[in-house]
């Protein structure tokens, strides 16, 4: 045998001992109160609220965080040996993806029954936990609030001409668009996509980045969900973007929830029921009010004083779990009017 | 002697070992044909649909690549073999760029280009205004330069640092003028490592997401993000055209390279550095204006996000501790993950390095396409298609979502890089330098300790290198196959981002920055000799 081969063979034996040695420690408790949750969720946004679920009920929480989307892939190539028990998405398109491909359990009646019939998934399948409302931000050094229109459906005047930033890739955007198409219909759905088109509206690629250009003052306008200039705000006082809100049974007001469920190959079930109940009691509901600045969902929760009023269920003759469903369409009728890239 | 070693076949078990490592290295390629396969896309449907971001993308592979080639080998040469002032904090310096992840490396030069951003503020000073829109083509294939330029000045810095000193004393006996006999002499020497550093460099752009997606500049990658919920037929179709493009420049590559068998020989010896006399400090400032660049300017934007969100706070001292107290777990799981990926990607490129330099192995091109074709597979698919293979190959589910998978991960993503610097070390071993060795009666053992490994380091180290600065920043696989609750400077960076915390975004990139570049020092350049 020559030099580097020898070589090869001691290493590749060396690895192969550390891989074996190092993949027994990989079973997780079963059923002995421990929840494993994928949260598209963030960090910081979440963390605090699970922690306090685990000091309440003695229940050990494991979290994996990661992309809304990403993590559902996952799930749905690990099907039935998924380690999750439960999974947070960000928003509804995800865990219709999962309700979808037959992945998901279903939510028991007393669960489901914590928030307004139009905040669930019609199956039982998910449930929203907080819900964030569609705004147009603007940045009042630049732009009169007076001047700006009470429907997100006069964008498309002449007036707003190369005044407004989208976020067409971004999954509350979509939801948007495709509440839209339940509510007005395809072809006044095409109109207006094709009126933003061509009003020459310019596409970043998410929220964040759209408001953070509002307040640099690279773009007037920007269709958004309501917290990021709250969030933004805590962090620096000078933010300079607000919020414009459209009339409350205006389509663009919008709101778009946050979704929990739990999966159907879950060993830990009753841990993962109490995690969900839990996500919409009262001292979870509070935390996403105030910290967050989301809407509480579970009734009886007021959200925080620094938000807006909606009502709640105003868009409710939009089934908030047909979203889910067809996207695919809407996604096509956003690249078709040219808005995507 | 010739006739010998093309008569050399190489022994059984380091072909056996190589064919293993490509069927490793295949199986994410393997798990998208499957896919295609079993989701029954329409190609015609997807090839009409994809024209537009196919085009673009090859336009952003191609100028990226081109650009970071000028870039990395200039920097290379002239840090490595000339007398440029300040070299040895320098060179320290150059290859750090490689790490920022490229979401936060992008934000923070869009920030940069707003009204209080550090780069207008700077620009400002010298009386230029800088454009508020900074996206497209231009933009992204400028963002993109900066921070790969790493790709080809590492592997070349570390070829230039082994080839002796006489090539450039002859010439410049001969009277020929620095620039001359840079491009007559020192560039034919080292164009396998520099067309090697470029291949990376375009299949990084080729797979890149997060920075085009911020600078609005719509490619392939986006498409396959874009469906990879609504419609996964198309996704894994727009995977596969990626797929074929990495193929087709693998290809062009080989054909463009030569044979690396004529490489000229390594040299133990510290090179006289080449004198840039009246050139010397225009030199500086070219290096000094790509490190602004690529470097302090990101750094001055994260600095300021860190600033704002600590700054404000009540007690800022208190605020920076707590911060910095809870990236200690992150610093140091990101410190182990990466060296280890960076050894074990080094090891497993060796057999196929072996078989491309010293034996004429017809299973050498198969085998290397595979390492290097794994890079332009975006980390998305590497992370599901090893989920898949885990938990649907008997045995291996016991691996699922632990190190060792996520370390697998690592290096069937990175491994390409590590390729071509190791196929140069093994190819610039002089032969007659092996022979004598065994001549005088030296064991296997002691002949690689003493004669090979030596020679080898630069490369083995630089490519060694490259995977450590991308495991570093490495996301996607990292979020979904990383043992539950492991977390890295870069998953933290992340998540501070995507919730909005810039403050913490900011510090934990900069703590990403400083723990690269003290990683970079203790283990790259002060183990490849010339290098540091």
């Amino acid at each position: 045998m020559s030099t580097p081969v020898r070589y090869f063979a001691l290493a590749t034996l060396v690895i192969t001992t550390a891989l074996v040695g190092c993949g027994d420690d990989s079973d997780a408790g079963t059923g002995g109160g421990v929840v494993t949750i994928y949260s598209g969720r963030t960090q910081n946004l979440v963390e605090p609220i699970l922690d306090r679920f685990a000091e309440e009920t003695g229940i050990s929480v494991e979290v994996r965080y990661g992309d809304s989307s990403d993590l559902a892939l996952l799930i749905d190539e690990e099907g039935d040996r998924s380690p999750a028990d439960v999974f947070l998405s960000q928003s509804p398109g995800s865990v219709g993806f999962l309700d979808q491909q037959g992945l998901l359990g279903t939510l028991p009646g007393d669960v489901l029954d914590l928030v307004a019939p139009g905040f669930h998934a019609a199956d039982g399948g998910w449930v929203g936990f907080s819900g964030r409302k569609r705004v147009l931000a603007f940045n009042p050094e630049f732009t009169d609030e007076s001047t700006l229109p009470s429907s997100v459906l006069d964008l498309v005047e002449p007036q707003w001409k190369g005044r407004i930033g989208v976020a067409p890739s971004n999954a509350s955007f979509q939801d948007f668009v495709t509440a839209m198409r339940f509510k007005l219909g395809d072809d006044a759905t095409r109109q207006w996509l094709q009126g933003i088109a061509d009003n020459d509206a310019f596409t970043f690629a998410n929220n964040a980045a759209v408001v953070a250009a509002i307040d640099r003052g690279e773009v007037e306008l920007g269709l958004v969900n309501h917290y990021y200039v709250y969030q933004a705000l805590a962090q620096d006082p000078d933010f300079a973007a607000i919020n414009h809100d459209f009339a409350v049974d205006d389509i663009g007001s919008l709101v778009i929830v946050t979704g929990a469920s739990i999966l159907k190959s879950t060993d830990n079930n009753a841990e993962a029921v109490e995690l969900i109940r839990f996500l919409l009691q009262n001292e979870a509901q509070r935390y996403f009010s105030d910290q967050t600045f989301e809407y509480p969902l579970a009734a009886g929760v007021e959200p925080a004083a620094i938000l807006p009023e909606i009502e709640l269920g105003g868009s409710a003759d939009i089934e908030l779990d047909q979203l889910g469903g067809d996207l695919q369409s809407t996604r096509e009728m956003i690249r078709d009017a040219g808005l995507e890239g | 002697m010739t006739q010998a070693s093309r008569a050399e076949r190489a022994p059984l078990p380091l072909r056996g070992l190589a064919i293993l490592v490509a069927v490793v290295f295949a199986t994410p390629v393997a798990y998208v044909l499957w896919r295609v396969i079993t989701l029954d896309g329409d190609f015609g449907d997807v090839i009409n649909e994809s024209m537009g971001p196919l085009w673009r993308t090859t336009q952003l592979a191609v100028i990226v690549s081109i650009a970071t080639g000028a870039v990395g080998t200039g920097l290379a040469w002239l840090l490595v073999r000339t007398d440029v002032p300040f070299a040895r904090v320098l060179r320290l310096l150059a290859p750090l760029p490689l790490v920022f992840p490229s979401f936060v490396g992008a934000a923070a030069f869009i920030a940069g280009m707003g009204p209080d951003g550090a780069i207008r503020s700077v620009m400002s000073v010298v009386g230029y205004s800088v454009p508020t829109r900074f996206r497209g083509l231009g933009a992204s294939c400028f963002v993109l330069t900066a921070f790969t330029y790493p790709y080809v000045y590492l592997p070349v810095a570390a070829r230039l640092a082994g080839l002796p000193p006489s090539i450039e004393e002859s010439a410049r006996l001969l009277g020929d003028r620095p620039s001359r006999f840079f491009f007559r002499i020192v560039l034919p020497a080292i164009r396998s490592s520099v067309l090697g550093g470029m291949l990376i460099a375009l299949l990084y752009s080729l797979s890149e997401f997060g920075a085009v997606q911020l600078l609005g500049f719509d490619t392939l990658t986006r498409v396959i993000y874009a469906t990879r919920l609504l419609d996964r037929a198309q996704s894994f179709a727009a995977a596969t055209l990626l797929l074929i493009l990495a193929i087709i420049a693998v290809t062009i590559e080989r054909r463009m390279r030569g044979s690396l068998r004529h490489s000229a020989p390594s040299s133990m010896r510290r090179n006289a550095p080449v004198t840039l006399g009246r050139w010397r400090i225009p030199a500086l400032f070219a290096v000094v204006a790509v490190l602004m660049v690529s470097l302090v300017t990101p750094i001055a934007s994260l600095g300021q996000w860190a600033w704002r969100g600590i700054g404000r706070s009540s007690s800022p001292a208190s605020a920076l501790g707590d911060q910095l107290s809870n990236l200690r777990g992150p610093l140091w799981s990101t410190t182990w993950l990466g060296v280890i990926a960076a050894v074990v990607a080094v090891l497993v490129v060796l057999p196929a390095a072996l078989l491309a330099a010293r034996f004429r192995s017809r299973l050498a091109p198969p085998v290397t396409s595979a390492i290097v074709g794994g890079f332009a597979v975006p980390g998305l698919v590497i992370a599901l298609s090893l989920a898949f293979w885990a938990l649907n190959v008997p045995y291996f589910d016991r691996f699922y979502q632990t190190t060792p998978l996520l370390i697998a991960a690592y290096v069937i993503h990175f491994g390409a890089q590590a390729m071509r610097s190791t196929e140069v070390a093994v190819a610039t071993v002089p032969r007659h330098v092996r022979e004598s060795a065994r001549l005088l009666g030296a064991s296997p053992a002691r002949r690689a300790r003493t004669v090979e490994l030596p020679l080898m380091r630069p490369g083995l180290v630089a490519g060694g290198g490259l995977v450590l600065l991308s495991t570093i920043k490495e996301l996607p696989a990292t979020l979904l196959l990383a043992p539950i609750g492991l977390q890295t400077l870069t998953t933290r960076v992340w998540g501070a981002f995507e919730g909005g915390l810039l403050a913490e975004a900011g510090l934990a990139s900069i703590v990403l920055v400083i723990a690269s570049g003290t990683l970079t020092w203790l283990l790259v350049l002060r183990r490849a000799d010339h290098l540091g």
